[in-house]
């Protein structure tokens, strides 16, 4: 598990943003294409690749691509 | 493991009525464009949903659903033996809408009746509930209602909410019947802790209404909401929603040595079709075995299960030879069941238009 794979992963939940925009550093929910479906995408992707939950708070807290990798790699333990 | 076989007890009839109204996501006003509109039934697979007016309540669709089922099976009011009803969108505060209802549908007063004020995995837990009553042999007719009026317990201006949930009525006869029932088998679940992960935050005794419980506020952009109303955190059920009733229909498979390919159907609460959709293949069922009923009722609560029967299943679930069937009910609490059960000979109804 290792934050460039997980950028892969996370980009790979958006249609339309040009996967160059992603960084760890990415502010992701002020992306154009951010929205609620897109965050259910996300946790869904979390779940299927690392086999762990995160909660809406999770998302809501995180402000960049890496505070949620944080929250998966504590989760994940 | 809190698990239960239940044995003796059939599934003789099914009903459902929803109103007549019908609301198109597509041309929802809540929404920017018609763009908005497609994504959202894109993934959630909920093209539009029946609306009550206001003032009708969940019970006044049942009061149809289970005189059409009733007429249809031949048996009169007088000889029902138990009635449940599954609901939490209730006619009044007290008392139960199941005393109302023993009245309205003339029931006899040594009937046994009660509320079970249960969500989405109602249908389920309803199911177990009342069938461990008949199982004991006494009570030889019974009627499990499930029913919701989502649209009156939600904010118009919840565009959370407001494309997803629908109403409906169902009604399922149970009788008891040695000879041609099989088994049914049910595992439970509960978390306590995702209590606010679908709720109604004001209105009970710990947060009375109050003024400002009935002041409408935009919680976030676009979304309005009061203190009475009900909320769904949409992210926090989905995660919920991908991974227990998964787990869940997993446990009863292998407590009780279900083959799955012998499996005829796989009824789902109908929440959205992505969540579904990960269920399904999780317990890895074909699609053509799980039908849903949600692209045109949208999500109605307890009622989803019943209303996919009734509403797709009418013809293979009349057959003589029973179906192999396992369900899935799970929602607000957090609480959900599982459960495996055969159904054949069932007389539905069609269905009912309020």
């Amino acid at each position: 598990m290792n934050i460039q794979e997980f950028i892969e992963n996370f980009a790979a939940q958006f249609d339309d943003t040009d996967v160059a925009d992603f960084t760890a550093e990415t502010k992701f929910k002020q992306l154009d294409e951010w929205s609620s479906l897109t965050a259910l995408s996300v946790i869904a992707m979390v779940d299927d690749e690392y086999d762990v939950i995160i909660k809406g708070n999770d998302i809501i807290n995180s402000e960049t691509i890496q505070d949620l990798y944080d929250v998966v790699v504590k989760l994940h333990g | 493991m809190s698990q239960l076989t239940i044995n003796n007890v059939r599934i003789a009839g099914m009903s459902a009525c929803v109103p007549s109204t019908v609301e198109d996501n597509r041309t929802l006003p809540i929404y920017k464009d018609e763009n908005d509109a497609l994504k959202v039934i894109a993934s959630t697979g909920i093209e539009r949903h029946h609306k009550v007016e206001p003032g009708t309540t969940a019970s006044d669709l049942t009061v149809k659903a289970v005189e059409r089922l009733l007429d249809d099976m031949g048996w009169g009011p007088e000889e029902v033996d138990c009635l449940a009803y599954v609901c939490t969108s209730r006619d009044y505060i007290a008392p139960q809408t199941a005393c109302v209802l023993q009245d309205r549908l003339k029931l006899r007063s040594d009937c046994c009746v009660f509320d079970l004020p249960f969500g989405c995995s109602g249908w389920v837990y309803g199911m177990s509930i009342v069938s461990s009553l008949m199982s004991h042999g006494t009570f030889k007719r019974a009627i499990l209602v499930a029913a919701e009026t989502n649209t009156q317990n939600r904010n118009p201006r919840d565009t959370t909410v407001r494309p997803l949930f629908g109403d409906a009525a169902t009604a399922t006869a149970l009788e008891f019947d040695p000879d041609r029932s099989c088994p049914m088998n049910f595992m439970y679940g509960v978390d306590g802790s995702g209590f606010d992960a679908v709720w109604a935050p004001y209105g009970g005794i710990r947060n009375p209404v109050t003024p400002e419980a009935l002041e409408e506020k935009e919680v976030s952009p676009g979304v309005y909401r009061r203190g009475i109303d009900m909320i769904v955190n949409g992210m926090d059920v989905f995660g919920f929603a991908i991974k227990q009733p998964p787990r869940s229909l997993k446990e009863l498979i292998a407590t009780f040595n279900i083959d799955v390919d012998s499996v005829d159907l796989l009824f789902l609460h109908q929440a959205n079709k992505f969540i579904d959709e990960k269920i399904r293949k999780a317990v890895k069922i074909p699609p053509e075995k799980t039908p849903y009923c949600l692209e045109e009722y949208g999500n109605v609560t307890s009622a989803s299960i019943p209303l996919t029967m009734v509403t797709r299943c009418q013809e293979q679930l009349s057959q003589a030879k029973p179906k192999h069937c396992l369900a899935c009910g799970f929602g607000v609490g957090l609480a959900w069941a599982s459960m495996e059960f055969y159904a054949g000979d069932v007389k539905i109804s069609d269905l009912v238009i309020y």
